[in-house]
């Protein structure tokens, strides 16, 4: 779990470490600013930075399934790409369009100098802090 | 979503407040008969956000207030001798039945007890057994009236022989076909509902159209306030109260009822306290240890990873929504419909006892409520344009077959 800073946003702060994310299910919970999130690698390699719990009813994406380039919610199977735009909801009639509505907070995040790095700023996030872009 | 204010409303339970005002209008599981140690007993029970204890008195039993202090646990369960009941403080009737210490916490004379199955059903073919859940009452009992949740946070990816499945929830063969349930639930994710309201709450009917024109046909019930009625396997239903201990804990009390043969309550205890332990009946898999959740399980055998019982499927989902869910974030969609309606039904029941109407809630009257039978509640496959005489021929067949009275 990390807890970072609790400050306004100014910068990229370090939401977790690299080798965090080096494990074969990469699916980990974050505090930052208030929020309650979800960081996971999808099946591209990608990292995503969204809302933990489902905007369903609020089931715990921590524990989601890492399938279809996503995150899948074990209660009723919503998909969250990591976007956190959800892409699917297979328990609603088939004709249903009301995942498209649907979308999770979501922040950008960067892998840097063995961390990943989070913006939760408004507007285009700065550089990278210096220390960070060395290692990289 | 709602307000915070209206989740306020009908997700706390203590004493004046308004949805403690509805729950103190039924009789509510308040211990099993399975937790006495002696004749002369005196049981911590909390319920309904009141610290209270079972004594005896004549030949039957009352629970009296017991002295507490605020930091005391939600499920707290002092030693026997360390139990001081509060001279004239509030003491409620407690009835039994099978199994079960009911409790009333109102004033004024309890209602009748309705006629359903696992009242009616001879002891032996009754089995009763609790356990704690870490949330609130409400969304407990949600989760039990949203049939489609089984598709997905119950899925095994891999079937089990159902000669295998006693004393388990989903793992018989559906209906009369070979089809294990574990399969049709996954072959079948995205079921039609139909909601209607009962003399006794909600008859929820959800039916999944399968290949060659036939339906699966399954009838759940909710129970107002806080059961639901649901089957189990072809031989045995749940009733299933979910029951505020205070507004961010509930004990799930069930009564397993099996039609034909007695209930094998010996192997259905044993199967139950293998994962909970005693006095309090908490779960052994829990938040503390993250369910034992298991990333490789959840890749290739549960949905979950959390293993094969579903009692934990559910209790990671519900206590997973915070302790109280916070219902101002939710997205409900059709599937929610009988959630929606059950919300609808506990608002008109508020304000019933906010305008003095207490008469306008279910199952109040004395004399009707004990002719309220069943409900039915099964699994049936039939041809999809005869669905609704497939349901009730197979539960009837059921019950013909029935040593006791279970006619509807």
């Amino acid at each position: 779990m990390s807890h970072a800073a609790d400050l306004a946003p100014t910068d990229w702060v370090v939401v977790a470490q690299a080798q965090d994310m080096a494990v074969k299910r990469p699916v980990v919970p974050v505090e930052a600013f208030g929020q309650r999130l979800v960081l996971f690698r999808d099946n591209d390699g990608e990292l995503g930075l969204i809302g933990r719990h489902c905007p369903h009813r609020g089931a715990d994406l921590c524990f989601g399934r890492r399938e279809d380039n996503g995150l899948r919610c074990p209660f009723h199977g919503w998909h969250f790409d990591r976007t956190g735009q959800c892409t699917e909801q297979p328990a609603e009639p088939a004709d249903s369009t009301m995942f498209k509505t649907i979308r999770l907070p979501s922040f950008p995040v960067i892998e840097a100098g063995g961390a990943i790095y989070a913006w939760f700023g408004d507007g285009a996030p700065p550089p990278l802090p210096a220390t960070a872009a060395s290692d990289a | 979503m709602i307000s915070q204010k209206l989740n306020d409303q009908i997700t706390r339970i203590g004493p004046d407040t308004p949805a403690g005002a509805v729950h103190r209008m039924y009789w509510q599981p308040a211990a099993l008969v399975d937790e006495l140690t002696d004749d002369e007993p005196r049981l911590p029970v909390n319920l309904l956000g009141e610290r209270l204890v079972l004594l005896r008195q004549g030949e039957g039993y009352i629970l009296a207030t017991r002295q507490s202090t605020p930091d005391e646990p939600p499920a707290h369960h002092p030693a026997r001798d360390d139990i001081r009941v509060v001279e004239g403080g509030p003491v409620y009737p407690v009835v039994e039945k099978k199994g079960v210490f009911f409790a009333y916490l109102g004033t004024g004379e309890p209602p009748a007890f309705p006629n359903f199955d696992c009242f009616r059903a001879p002891d032996s073919h009754v089995f009763a057994f609790k356990g704690l859940w870490e949330c609130n009452w409400l969304q407990a009992l949600e989760i039990g009236i949203d049939p489609s949740h089984a598709s997905f946070l119950h899925r095994f990816l891999e079937d089990e022989d159902p000669a295998d499945s006693y004393g388990k929830q989903f793992r018989d063969k559906a209906a009369h076909t070979d089809m294990p349930m574990t399969q049709l639930l996954r072959e079948y994710p995205r079921p039609d509902l139909e909601v209607e309201e009962t003399d006794y709450g909600l008859k929820i009917t959800a039916l999944r159209h399968m290949a060659h024109d036939l339906t699966h046909v399954r009838v759940t019930n909710q129970i107002f306030p806080s059961a639901i009625c649901i089957p189990m396997s072809r031989e045995m239903i749940i009733t299933q109260w979910h029951v505020p201990v205070d507004d961010e804990t509930c004990y799930w009390f069930t009564m397993f009822t099996s039609f034909r043969q007695p209930v094998n309550k010996e192997l259905m205890r044993a199967q139950r306290l293998k994962e909970h332990r005693l006095p309090d009946y908490a779960p052994l898999k829990n938040r503390t240890n993250a369910y034992h959740f298991d990333p490789d399980e959840q890749e290739t055998q549960t949905y979950t990873g959390m293993g094969p019982d579903i009692n934990v499927h559910d209790q990671w989902a519900v206590e997973g929504l915070g302790a109280i869910q916070d219902r101002t974030r939710e997205h409900l969609g059709r599937g929610d419909a009988a959630i929606v309606r059950y919300r609808l039904m506990l608002r008109r029941a508020i304000k019933a006892l906010e305008t003095g109407q207490p008469e306008k809630l279910p199952m109040q009257d004395r004399a009707l409520t004990p002719q309220i039978i069943g409900p039915l509640s099964n699994d049936a496959i039939g041809d999809t344009g005869n669905w609704v005489a497939a349901s009730k021929q197979m539960d009837t067949e059921r019950r013909a077959g029935c040593p006791w009275d279970a006619t509807v």
